[in-house]
């Protein structure tokens, strides 16, 4: 065991406010905001102090610690980021803290847990972070991709270049063009061809709404 | 008809399906995992994830071999018959 002192998110006394104070500004810039019914989210958010006291963080208390700090570190509340598409698609997280912005009422998703299928609009990023010109990696879940925005249209595609696996998403942009910063290699973001044959990467499609760049896997 | 409970006691929807099996007077066998230590938790932590198709979620009901992952109260209905 190492002996750097563990930094805490949150000190011993902590409230159900002080909880709620620190997360909504993060989860809404992740496009989440809390469910609509406060006593659930009251409820879930005593459990989690309650986990806070015995382990010292804020777990997902509708998740069970392993022990193992590699995947107890999924489910650190919020944990949205580490189920990015599946959340998408339940428009909550697995407990139902939190929901989609774009949902009108959280209680009525009370309960579910199973995933549906098909595919998933997911929150990325907010527009107004991300002037015209900007080219950046964003992570969908285990996913990877590289979003640009070309004036007012957002373009994504996957962020591994096929030469020689460089990250798309930390180059830069030349009019509809990503260039990777490895060895410029070029992408259209329209639909990820290049100059090599046989060597496209996939493209997503976006979408914009109520200030955030959704895309869809 | 034999149900089965594997809930955790910081889980706000597994106390909702307590809830809802004792208004109901069904009987279950009732499996706090947290509650578990060492090998013991393991097995029905690798059990939970065996059944429930890979996640770690609770709660996790069956019903004889049916199972259900969340509180989903339609279906709990349909095969308890209520």
């Amino acid at each position: 065991m190492s002996d750097r002192p563990v930094r805490r998110r949150f000190e011993p006394g902590t409230t159900i406010a002080d909880l709620k104070e620190y997360m909504e500004p993060f989860v809404l810039r992740l496009g989440y905001r809390f469910n609509d019914d406060e006593e659930f989210v009251a409820e879930v958010l005593t459990s989690e102090i309650e986990i806070l006291d015995q382990t010292g963080d804020v777990y997902c208390p509708c998740r069970v610690r392993t022990g193992d700090p590699r995947e107890d570190v999924k489910i650190v509340c919020p944990c949205i980021p580490f189920y990015a598409d599946q959340f998408a698609k339940l428009q909550k997280c697995w407990c139902g803290l939190f929901v989609r912005t774009d949902v009108e009422d959280g209680s009525e998703l009370h309960g579910v847990i199973e995933v549906p299928e098909g595919p998933a609009e997911v929150p990325v990023a907010l527009a107004a972070e991300f002037p015209p010109g900007t080219l950046r990696t964003v992570r969908v879940g285990k996913r990877e991709i590289a979003l640009a925005r070309v004036g007012d249209d957002f373009f994504a595609l996957g962020n591994v270049c096929r030469h020689a696996f460089g990250p798309i998403g930390q180059g830069f942009l030349d009019g509809h063009m990503a260039i990777c910063p490895w060895h410029g290699w070029r992408f259209d973001v329209r639909d990820g061809t290049t100059d090599h044959p046989g060597a496209n990467v996939a493209t997503y499609p976006t979408s914009v709404r109520d200030g955030y760049v959704f895309v869809t896997v | 008809m034999q149900v089965k409970l594997y809930a955790l006691t910081t889980c706000p929807y597994c106390r909702m399906v307590k809830r809802f099996l004792d208004d109901g007077s069904i009987e279950y066998e009732l499996t706090e995992v947290d509650t578990l230590e060492g090998e013991e938790k393991e097995d029905v932590i690798a059990e939970v994830r065996r059944i429930s198709g890979g996640g770690a979620s609770f709660p996790v009901i069956v019903v004889d071999d049916e199972v259900i992952v969340g509180f989903n109260k339609k279906r709990i209905k349909e095969l308890l018959n209520l």
